[in-house]
């Protein structure tokens, strides 16, 4: 059947018929187990292609009542991890890892477009890598949920340390979690579910 | 030409070469002809596959998608198996699609159809993990 069939694992896995599909997104700074955290749950080995994202380039603006108008724009290409979670026979859910680099958020709103929410892992080392991720979606209404990742079951800092650290708002939880454990990403993605469905619940 | 400098001599470039190829089999458009298409888009199929004998004017790649989807698959997921950027994977599918040689289904959103009941099902999948 020629090259395509490099995964035999990922074919074993057929999808029904019928599907529709969701995606949550896996944001955080670089390293911080985004990649980890979808092979945990994903029901095929991780896959990987790449995009290319396209957004105005920053600064522009100030340019444009010189040169007459038009946007410039700017490309570039990222890679993409991503996981799937058959959900029953009608739903299947698309994890994605964002790329980790904080200067592509800006290029992201392609992949924001129709996600149900995010899942924003922090590292409490290096707190400052995930103020990006947060902030992208704060500011384009995406629910999401902070799991902090406990790397090598340290905890250096209290829960309220960190949710002060990065501003959250009080109602956006985090779950503290370690990404290599299914079981632990499970509840990470079980509490964005639940958050999702409150803030649902508050809109109607 | 020296062999260690492969059949393209100096015009080979490590970094360009595998971006010229794909791009050739869009014949150099960058925009799909079906708008819609997104990384979660489900393709499917629309049987018979046309064997290699019957497949006139298809490119290998698009007989290698259309046998990957006899069962549905996400755009996203096409492009990582047949190893191509998604752009231009978007590309080919969308032409697949117009020829009606595909179909393919939009993705739900919470834009779409904000719902508990959908909510209530992914929920309790998660939790069968």
């Amino acid at each position: 059947m020629g090259s395509v069939v490099s995964s035999a694992a990922h074919t074993a896995v057929p999808l029904p018929a019928a599907a529709l599909a969701v995606k949550i997104l896996v944001a955080g700074g670089f390293g911080v187990g985004k990649t980890t955290l979808v092979g945990a749950v994903s029901e095929v080995p991780p896959l990987s292609t790449e995009e290319v994202m396209t957004a105005a380039g920053v600064g522009v603006d100030d340019l444009e009542g010189i040169t007459g108008g038009g946007t410039a724009k700017v490309t570039t290409t990222v890679a993409l991890d991503f996981g799937r979670i058959t959900i029953d026979e009608d739903v299947v859910l698309y994890l994605f890892g964002t790329p980790g680099q904080e200067r592509f958020w800006s290029m992201w709103d392609d992949l924001a477009v129709g996600a149900l929410g995010a899942v924003v892992l922090v590292d409490t080392r290096r707190l400052d890598s995930s103020f990006g991720s947060i902030d992208f979606f704060e500011r384009r209404g995406v629910p999401f949920v902070v799991g902090v990742n406990r790397f090598d079951g340290l905890l250096d800092h209290t829960e309220e340390d960190i949710r002060a650290a990065l501003d959250l708002d009080p109602e956006v939880p985090t779950v503290l979690c370690d990404v290599r454990e299914r079981a632990s990403c499970r509840e990470v993605l079980l509490a964005l579910i639940d958050h999702i469905a409150a803030r649902f619940a508050a809109q109607n | 030409m020296s062999a260690d400098k492969g059949r393209y001599g100096h015009a080979w470039d490590e970094d360009a070469g595998p971006l010229v190829r794909p791009y050739t089999l869009t014949r150099g458009r960058t925009r799909a002809a079906h708008a819609d298409l997104t990384l979660i888009t489900l393709v499917t199929t629309v049987e018979p596959v046309p064997d290699d004998r019957e497949a006139g004017g298809l490119h290998p790649e698009e007989l290698d998608i259309l046998r990957l989807c006899v069962r549905p698959q996400a755009v996203a997921e096409v492009a990582a198996l047949v190893h191509l950027p998604v752009s231009v994977v978007k590309i080919l599918l969308g032409d697949l699609v117009n020829a009606g040689r595909m179909t393919a289904r939009a993705p739900l959103s919470m834009a779409q159809a904000p719902n508990a009941e959908l909510l209530r099902k992914v929920r309790d999948g998660l939790g069968r993990l």
